[in-house]
């Protein structure tokens, strides 16, 4: 393992790759900082862009745009309590606070380090975990695998939806899309209706650009009349008001470590996300602080959990899709979509089909916390006043950019109308609850599902017992059913709360009437 | 809006659709005999998709017959819905006009058009910015990514 780290090394110190490294990181930070703008936006945007590199150069550069994106997400959280991403929610609350005492440049410096941190110990668990389980996962066949994507879809569609029915339907319409043209099984065209450019199904760039970018430049227009805030980084007279000192980043490091932990844990399970993490392990920090009464007031403490546990979960949510073939999310399932262009496939294989880019690929990785330290370490000023560009400059811009994304994957001007078509289907999809990550990840998966689903017939013939005669078909199942279940009672208590919160605010109107 | 009765009206047309998947054979055409058969799965799909959008639908239909109150989350708020009509009508033009007119040509009035739509009234900015964008993103994908964006082909 560690030969094939070191040429992983050697294959990333090169100009293109390093230059990818740097433009992802410089795109990451201002489209993770430009309100409205996330970096699953920014990938999606960026994708098309890596085509036409070799895979090492694309893929390292969308894990650039994916990590400095999630750090730049902290930027306006910190200036304007305006959360980039819903796991800069906490952040927002502690980053603000702090701003307001004139202290924004101390959380803009806990939050990068404790990001870079939360990154850098979640790859190197994403190094030395990530092979191991893949031996692993190898001796799953077809069997197995049926019912370890069953069980991925039944969690990620009951947990990451807003309801086990809407999450669960997110999934299968995904699936149903999925199928639309030649079956690679049996070759015949399903769903085209005779039109020829169904045949090869949707274009998965278009589609994913409508899906899950354009709903966000949709959201921004239907809010057009709301007042634009310009970021803006104050200074105050007080030089330690302005940094982090190492004594205080050594009084946080036991908080950042246990918050990367919980942060690598949450994020190597499929279907939860950073918002999980970020919520568990600020959390766990306030419940373990000397001072818990300054979380949600300005805690350097509370900002280094949540911004270590939601950075550590890029890392770590490669985890499942590199050995087992699972987007774990969102933006996994989008980083998916980027390995199959470049023509990795993810899962076990990959380590023995393509070892010298997956470690470069990681070496990219640990490549990338470091250019992404002094990168956003030195241009806090220039970052704020690029993501304070009014949004009547940024979002024709990224209408073109989809554009022009969506009919570079196919050259033609039928992607650009999936692009329309998924755009709407995006939109509508949010509108009544149904989730749109999910639904990609249905897409992705489905395939794989089919072609082990028809492997695993011919194993077993007519004899259908032969499903359950392996322990993990046992396992997979019981899992799903604890997922669910769990899940059942985490949407049933937190339901429970909100309403007992709603009866307390009404009693106290009406008491105050 | 109240998304409860949309909820109801997507589940019914979900459920048809499902319905005519598992009872249509002309949906597949072609391809070799398989133990499974190209359909097997589009129909596993319908019999879940008939599920959730059955228990989707039929607890919205309970609320409304109950008249519960409805929560924050059921509201769909169409406030700033005309622009977002304006946004996807200029983009349907947009797709229709680029092959004849030309990316260059359509992509800066476009851009102005989006721009003022999101209340940007900067005029000189504006339109320096809906120029010189389409001119990178034309030659930066011919040149470095051997994509060639359409040009005006109206003859």
């Amino acid at each position: 393992m560690f030969d094939n780290i070191i040429g992983g090394f050697s294959s990333i110190l090169a100009v293109g790759p390093i230059l990818g490294i740097i433009a992802g990181i410089f795109v990451g930070i201002i489209f993770g900082a430009i309100p409205g703008i996330s970096a699953i936006m920014a990938i999606a945007i960026i994708l098309p862009l890596t085509f036409y590199v070799d895979p090492i150069i694309g893929i390292t550069m969308l894990l650039a745009v994916y990590k400095a994106g999630i750090y730049g997400g902290s930027i306006s959280a910190i200036l304007i309590n305006t959360p980039g991403a819903a796991a800069s929610f906490l952040t927002a609350q502690d980053g603000n606070a702090l701003t307001k005492q004139g202290k924004a440049g101390k959380a803009l410096d806990i939050s990068l380090f404790s990001s870079v941190t939360g990154e850098a110990l979640a790859t190197l668990v994403l190094i030395f975990v990530a092979a191991p389980i893949s031996v692993i996962s190898l001796q799953a066949g077809p069997i197995e695998k049926v019912f370890l994507l069953l069980f991925a879809f039944t969690v990620i569609g009951s947990l990451a939806g807003e309801s086990i029915p809407r999450g669960l339907l997110s999934c299968v319409l995904g699936m149903l899309f999925a199928m639309v043209g030649l079956s690679t099984i049996t070759g015949a065209s399903r769903f085209t209706f005779g039109v020829t450019e169904l045949m090869a199904g949707f274009t998965f760039t278009p589609m994913l650009i409508g899906i899950l970018v354009m709903p966000e430049v949709i959201s921004t227009i239907r809010l057009r009349h709301k007042p634009h805030h310009d970021l803006a980084l104050s200074k105050s007279a007080n030089p330690d008001d302005n940094r982090i000192n190492f004594k205080e980043f050594r009084s946080v490091f036991r908080t950042i470590l246990k918050s990367t932990g919980i942060g690598t844990f949450v994020g190597a399970l499929p279907g939860l996300g950073s918002s999980t993490a970020a919520f568990m392990a600020y959390g766990e920090a306030k419940r373990t602080s000397k001072t818990p009464e300054k979380f949600g007031k300005g805690s350097v403490e509370g900002i280094a959990a949540a911004e270590s546990a939601n950075n550590a979960v890029c890392g770590s949510s490669l985890i499942p899709m590199l050995t087992l073939s699972i987007p774990g999310d969102d933006v996994a399932a989008l980083l998916m979509g980027a390995f199959l262009i470049h023509g990795l496939t993810p899962g076990p294989l990959i380590f023995f089909e393509h070892t010298e880019t997956i470690y470069a690929i990681f070496a990219g990785f640990l490549l990338t916390d470091l250019f992404l330290l002094f990168i956003a370490r030195s241009g806090f000023g220039f970052f704020t006043r690029v993501a304070s560009l009014k949004r009547h400059f940024i979002f024709p811009c990224v209408t073109i950019f989809a554009f022009a994304g969506a009919f570079t994957a196919g050259q033609n001007m039928n992607d650009v109308l999936i692009l329309i078509v998924f755009t709407i289907i995006g939109y509508g999809m949010r509108l009544v609850g149904l989730n749109p990550a999910v639904f990609i990840i249905g897409f992705i998966l489905t395939p794989f599902l089919e072609q082990n689903l028809d492997q695993a017939i011919a194993i077993v013939g007519t004899d259908y017992h032969l499903f359950f005669a392996s322990p993990f078909s046992w396992v997979f199942i019981a899992l799903s059913i604890f997922f669910v279940y769990s899940s059942m009672r985490m949407k049933k208590k937190s339901s429970s709360i909100l309403a007992s919160t709603l009866e307390k605010t009404i009693d106290q109107k009406g008491g105050a009437q | 809006m109240d998304r409860r009765k949309v909820d109801v009206v997507i589940s019914a047309i979900l459920i048809i659709v499902s319905l005519i998947i598992l009872t249509n054979d002309s949906l597949s055409e072609g391809g070799v005999e398989t133990d499974l058969g190209s359909m097997f799965l589009p129909r596993i799909v319908a019999c879940f998709i008939i599920v959730f959008s059955a228990v989707i639908g039929i607890q919205s239909l309970l609320k409304l017959s109950k008249k519960a109150r409805m929560e924050d989350i059921e509201k769909i708020d169409l406030t700033g819905f005309m622009g977002v009509n304006i946004y996807i009508g200029t983009f349907i033009f947009y797709w229709f006009l680029v092959p004849y007119v030309g990316f260059l040509l359509v992509t800066p009035f476009v851009m102005f058009a989006i721009a003022y739509l999101l209340g940007g009234r900067s005029w000189f900015a504006m339109t320096a910015v809906s120029i010189i964008t389409p001119v990178l993103v034309f030659y930066g994908s011919s040149h470095f990514l051997r994509v060639f964006l359409p040009t005006w082909s109206l003859s």
